[in-house]
């Protein structure tokens, strides 16, 4: 975590604790929480977003891409494992997964 | 608290008795006197008694409390006669002030008064007659005025009213209003 | 040039609040400070005031609806009384803490049961906590002088906290008195305009109100708000001079009435005031050595002054109108505590007086200082804590 979040005496806060930055939970690191990490498998990606859609913590970064049509879309790009807690709702809710004969995002233990 | 020169009105709820308090101490607070009127809260319901003050004093006024021994006692209706609560605090020099078409002296025995200077002023008369119902205030205001010169003089209070009456009523309402006053002047009845 | 006028309490604060000209009032009407609501809905109708005025449902809608558009960056008032401040006791410390100043008039009524509409204590008392400024008032003049002060105290960079101005109900609210009323552009000179801070409608900076704070952040939050409304204290005196020098009207955090030489001394809050000062006349007349101590500002506690100005004072008769059940009253704990460290410390004890309404006449007041003489004379304090003019003792 950054100097920014340290622990701030009172008479550096803001009155009333008013927040004046915007989107600022995008500091909190929460990778640290993790016990089981989601690995994306690129190769069986149909990149539907759903994990994108799901994810609490808006870990999936995008990219633009285009379908097998050539039409313009997004598509995942990484994981990104600063905010990711590992959760796993994203194994869980995965299409590819739950046909359960590939998987494109697999659940695996943290190495300690 | 002889500084201060106190009245005390008794009337029913609905008759208008704390707005002819207050009235009645704009009025001399236009004259450069200090005032304090409030009303004395209780059931309020049409037809309860309800008791309302003024004070008024050359200096600053500083107590809030009910008056006790008044200078003056305002009986607006004079269906009260009985009560005990009408002459409570009374002394020699309390003047009362009536709102009755009976004869004063009869009016002051109704009251069991003996040496007090009493006033009668047949308020709902002259109200009827100006306004076709019954608001005795401006009246009992006028004959005020007539029992208390040395507080208000008639024509202060009808300047005066005129001055406070212009922000509340219609033109017609405030002459018939300044009427009232001078009528209860007028037809002060004393014993 | 000031207007005389004969005028009730609420029609003077109607009136204050006429020439702050608030950005938004958000009100529910409760006896008796119905009126200052009342009329200033006709100043409104009347295009005298620019305010929003906001009619809810509630005391605590009320008090939620001032919140949020003092923080969405408005100047904001209100008013209330007992059941309606009680109403909104959750929404006072969220205004508090979250260090919006919003104005409120508070008319003293006493809190059911029994149902009674009548003037004690026990409402603002028990929002004491709250993290408001209270400020009280002896009379219409003080009540409308406190409110032309309150923004200037409130809106300071050093304070930045709710303020309420607490009048007796009945006594001071429906009473007629000669008051002065000050010019409206004098006036709003004096308060200034209003610069709200981090505010919601600015979108160009936008910012989070009403956060999570845990046990990582919570109380360094309430060290910074007690520090907040002790900063208080000076910025009242300094706007109380400024007022005086404006207006010719003196003002302190009390009011210190013939306490120069004093051995007996009644400390009281609001417009019993008027009746202790009459009876403090007529006992010097006398020549008896009483005073008088009027509260003004009772949150932030003037301790260190207030010990000063007894310091020579051997007995302390203390009024409260309003009861802490089961404990002291709560001038009287405040009091006590100031003179702990006096040396020597004077007797100092409780009376409970006026709750629903009950008068307290100028004879119970003597009776007061009788007591406090044969206190003074035996060195020692019979009773503690009583009632005063309570049937059955």
């Amino acid at each position: 975590m950054s100097d920014k979040y340290k622990l701030k005496k009172w008479q550096e806060l803001a009155p009333g604790g008013v927040i004046t930055e915007g989107g600022n939970a995008a500091d909190y690191e929460t990778g640290t929480w993790r016990t089981w990490r989601p690995v994306w498998c690129e190769d069986d990606c149909i990149h539907c977003l759903t994990c994108w859609v799901f994810c609490p913590e808006g870990a999936f970064l995008l990219k633009d891409g285009q379908t097998a049509g050539g039409k313009p879309r997004k598509e995942i790009e990484e994981i990104d494992y600063f905010h990711c807690k590992g959760c796993g709702l994203c194994v869980r809710e995965c299409p590819v997964n739950k046909q359960g004969k590939k998987q494109a995002i697999e659940f695996v233990r943290e190495e300690t | 608290m002889s500084e201060y020169f106190e009245v005390r009105w008794h009337g029913r709820g609905g008759q208008g008795t704390v707005t002819g308090a207050k009235s009645l101490a704009e009025a001399v607070q236009g004259t450069g006197k200090f005032v304090s009127a409030f009303p004395d809260y209780g059931p309020e319901r049409r037809g309860a008694p309800v008791r309302a003050f003024d004070r008024f004093a050359d200096k600053r006024i500083r107590v809030h409390i009910p008056v006790r021994e008044p200078n003056v006692i305002m009986i607006v209706d004079p269906t009260l006669i009985g009560t005990k609560a009408l002459v409570e605090g009374v002394s020699d020099e309390t003047v009362f002030v009536v709102n009755t078409e009976k004869d004063a002296g009869e009016t002051k025995q109704a009251l069991g008064l003996t040496g007090q200077t009493l006033y009668t002023v047949p308020a709902n008369s002259i109200s009827y007659r100006l306004f076709k119902r019954e608001i005795p205030n401006s009246a009992m205001m006028g004959a005020f005025a007539r029992a208390c010169p040395q507080i208000i003089s008639l024509e202060a209070l009808v300047r005066e009213s005129e001055r406070a009456f212009a922000h509340l009523l219609a033109k017609d309402l405030v002459a018939k209003n300044l009427d009232a006053i001078r009528c209860g002047y007028e037809e002060v009845k004393s014993a | 040039m000031p207007t005389t006028k004969a005028i009730t309490g609420n029609g003077a604060m109607a009136q204050a609040m006429r020439q702050i000209n608030p950005d938004v009032v958000a009100a529910f009407p409760i006896t008796p400070s119905t009126q200052i609501i009342e009329d200033f809905a006709e100043f409104v109708a009347d295009g005298e005031v620019n305010t929003e005025l906001i009619t809810v449902e509630s005391e605590h809608s009320a008090m939620s609806a001032c919140i949020g558009a003092s923080a969405a960056g408005g100047r904001v008032m209100t008013a209330t009384s007992a059941n309606g401040l009680a109403l909104m006791w959750e929404m006072l410390y969220i205004a508090a803490s979250m260090r919006q100043p919003v104005l409120m008039s508070v008319v003293n009524r006493a809190l059911s049961a029994p149902i009674n509409i009548h003037c004690d204590h026990n409402d603002s008392m028990g929002a004491r906590d709250a993290g408001w400024i209270q400020i009280y008032a002896e009379n219409n003049q003080e009540a409308y002088d406190n409110m032309i002060m309150a923004p200037a105290i409130a809106e300071h960079m050093d304070v930045r906290l709710p303020l309420m101005v607490c009048l007796d109900g009945f006594i001071i609210s429906h009473s007629i008195e000669t008051m002065e009323l000050e010019d409206d552009q004098k006036v709003r000179d004096f308060i200034g305009q209003y610069q709200g801070q981090n505010t919601l409608l600015d979108n160009e900076h936008p910012v989070t109100w009403g956060a999570l704070g845990l046990h990582d952040y919570y109380i360094e939050f309430k060290r910074g708000q007690q520090m907040a409304i002790q900063n208080a204290k000076a910025v009242i005196q300094d706007v109380s001079e400024r007022f005086g020098q404006q207006f010719g009207r003196k003002y302190d955090l009390f009011e210190s009435y013939r306490l120069d030489d004093a051995e007996r001394v009644i400390v009281a809050i609001n417009s019993v005031a008027g009746e202790i000062k009459e009876v403090v006349d007529a006992l010097r007349d006398e020549g008896e050595k009483v005073g008088l101590l009027k509260i003004r500002v009772f949150r932030p506690f003037p301790y260190a002054e207030i010990a000063e100005a007894l310091k020579d004072v051997k007995v302390i008769t203390v009024l409260d109108r309003s009861t802490s059940m089961g404990a002291y009253g709560p001038l009287f704990g405040e009091i006590r505590t100031a003179l702990y460290d006096a040396n020597p410390r004077p007797l100092i004890y409780n009376r409970t007086f006026g709750l629903g309404g009950r008068e307290l006449f100028p004879d119970d007041i003597r009776e007061v200082f009788a007591e406090s003489k044969r206190y003074l004379e035996s060195g020692k304090i019979e009773k503690l804590f009583d009632f005063l003019n309570v049937r059955g003792g």
